[in-house]
């Protein structure tokens, strides 16, 4: 049958079509509207956009029975796509949130491109979790790239800012250069660049001799897709970047950037790889290449965890910290169980209502106190006790101790770790865990026993005050009650999800 | 005489490389603008190659050498941006300067 652009059913694809639109029209207002009209209706009408993207992803997931494709699985729609837009579009309405509070300092002047530029980025993520084909998992990969440079870039008149962007771009560019060299070697070794295919076909280069070349563009993609993700080889960005960044932004890339790649890396190789058998079709040679994730992964826990230790600077310990909970994060790829998919996707979600929560606050602190140093935070619960109570939540989450989303978080993945025989990694997240309580306790006790230098009471804005509270809340139910938490979302979601109709082609 | 597969990836291989010595080693930051566009440029010379002599050779390789071009333009473009944003701050674009952000 002759299929032309109009034999698609193009309404599952209308999330994205509705973060384009809205990106469009911000960016039109802006450029209509003239100077001297105030711009902050746009942050609402950017909002207004996501949500409404996240009801169409919500109404996707239960009308969703089977994956659907476009052209040769350009792009598709799955539960997998589904699960990681939804966490996309919860990461960048906070953001819009905390941007609110934020655009009143008056440091960044452009309001408009800021709001269109999260939904860029924001529509790169989407694209990223939601194809199986080589050129438009990178297309969305760059769309999210150049719009987190410009991000990181926007305050102009900073040379921090200045300096944190052109370290960024520089860096990323060399990350793309990296991913797109393995992404050749494995068109050549294929001739095509769907995922489906390639899995087909790179088993078959593995076993007729090309062996050598198969790891080298494992070696290759991993080396560039862990800049993503700010992965040990290529993390060396992150504090800088946090540093110069504005605040939301520095939440942005935390949680959204971070959760993009990890939904791309694991789209890729674990369709891509996961057919390559050693020359007498006994082992899984699969198996094998994962022992790259997990020295990556203890090599991201060891540096992220002892360099916060170092670090004065609030940002900067959250940007090390960052690269801890990448190091976490990449564990249960070491030992692959059923459950594996869902460990990852409640550890982001655990890490994305703590972490944005921690960001709104650091925000609006260091914009009061004029200093993004630790002791910025002395006295905090003298001045607020609620915010303070808040962020020690926050730190006990991301410390990954008891009564917070966190806690589960960790201890699936240790668990799984330990079932699987992984002993020693299982030892170094322990072990890097226990290290990390040192900084987290760090500002917990500057807020609680050190005495600042004002009694002032400080309010947080509104936006930032509703972050706060669904934050807290969030990391308290799914601390005390994971399994009733997971069980409700998904049967008001979708009860039929799985993550394993990623492994099938759509129809 | 044909030139074979093996040479082309070598050119490419090699091109990488002089490409990230550049943006490792250089100073000036146009100058490591451009070592990554060698690099990603040796990037298509390995699609527009492996499109003709690959394992199955098709012709998808040249079609994503046109996005790998696209973006790299865009790449570059926004890098130049921000070099400019920085240079008004301080007139220097020298990478070894860049160096206001310490622990």
């Amino acid at each position: 049958m002759n299929t032309t652009i109009f034999s698609y059913d193009w309404s599952y694809l209308l999330p994205e079509f509705t973060v384009l639109g809205f990106a469009t029209l911000v960016s039109l207002l802006d450029l209509f509207l003239g100077k001297r009209i105030s711009k902050t209706a746009l942050a609402w009408i950017a909002l207004l956009g996501v949500v409404l993207a996240g009801v169409f992803v919500v109404g996707n997931m239960q009308a969703l029975t089977e994956p659907i494709q476009y052209m040769n699985d350009m792009m598709r729609v799955d539960d997998y796509g589904n699960a990681f837009k939804l966490l996309f579009l919860t990461g960048v309405a906070f953001t819009i949130l905390i941007s609110m509070g934020y655009m009143q300092q008056g440091e960044v002047k452009d309001t408009g491109e800021y709001y269109y530029l999260i939904l860029s980025g924001l529509l790169g993520a989407m694209v990223m979790a939601s194809s199986a084909d080589l050129i438009t998992l990178f297309v969305g990969l760059e769309l999210l790239s150049l719009s987190s440079y410009i991000l990181v870039g926007l305050r102009k008149k900073s040379l921090n800012s200045n300096e944190a962007a052109f370290k960024y771009v520089v860096s990323g560019s060399l990350a793309t250069a990296f991913t797109l060299f393995g992404m050749s070697y494995v068109y050549g070794l294929t001739g095509t660049t769907n995922l489906y295919q390639i899995t087909e076909r790179l088993a078959e280069a593995y076993s007729t001799g090309f062996g050598f070349m198969v790891l080298l563009s494992f070696v290759f993609l991993i080396a560039g897709l862990a800049f993503k993700i700010s992965a040990a080889p290529n993390h060396m960005w992150a504090p800088d970047v946090y540093q110069g960044a504005p605040t939301p932004i520095a939440s942005f890339l935390t949680v959204v950037s971070k959760a993009a790649g990890f939904a791309l890396i694991l789209r890729v190789l674990f369709t891509a790889y996961r057919g390559v058998m050693d020359q007498q079709m006994q082992a899984s040679v699969f198996e094998e290449l994962l022992w790259f994730i997990s020295i990556i992964a203890a090599i991201s826990m060891i540096i992220g965890n002892t360099m916060a230790m170092r670090q004065t600077n609030i940002k900067r310990m959250m940007a090390y910290s960052g690269i801890a909970q990448a190091g976490y994060l990449l564990v249960p790829f070491a030992a692959i169980s059923q459950f594996f998919f869902q460990q990852t996707v409640f550890y982001l979600f655990a890490y994305l209502l703590a972490s944005f929560g921690a960001f709104a606050i650091i925000m609006v602190v260091t914009q009061d106190q004029k200093t993004e140093d630790l002791k910025a935070f002395a006295g905090l619960y003298h001045r607020a006790p609620l915010t303070a109570v808040a962020m020690t939540i926050f730190m006990l989450s991301l410390a990954g101790l008891p009564v917070s989303a966190g806690f589960f978080g960790k201890f699936f993945i240790i668990w799984s770790s330990i079932l699987h025989a992984n002993y020693w990694l299982a030892g170094i997240m322990i072990g890097t865990s226990i290290i990390s309580y040192y900084y987290y306790f760090g500002v917990i006790r500057q807020m609680y026993m050190r005495t600042g230098d004002t009694e002032a009471k400080l309010r947080l804005p509104i936006g930032v005050g509703v972050v706060v509270l669904v934050c807290s809340l969030g990391t308290l139910v799914f601390g005390a009650v994971p399994d009733w938490g997971i069980q409700f979302i998904q049967a008001q979601l979708d009860p039929n999800f799985t993550f394993a109709d990623m492994f099938t082609p759509g129809k | 005489m044909t030139v074979t597969l093996s040479s082309y990836l070598l050119v490419a291989l090699i091109l990488f490389c002089v490409g990230l010595y550049g943006a490792l080693r250089k100073r000036n930051a146009i100058i490591v603008l451009l070592s990554i566009e060698l690099m990603l440029n040796a990037v298509n010379i390995n699609l527009v190659a492996f499109s003709k002599f690959g394992l199955n050779a098709a012709v998808t390789g040249q079609i994503f050498t046109l996005f790998t071009m696209t973006v790299a333009a865009a790449e570059v473009a926004v890098g130049i941006a921000i070099l400019l944003a920085m240079f008004r701050n301080r007139d220097s674009i020298h990478v070894d300067e860049m160096d206001s952000m310490k622990r």
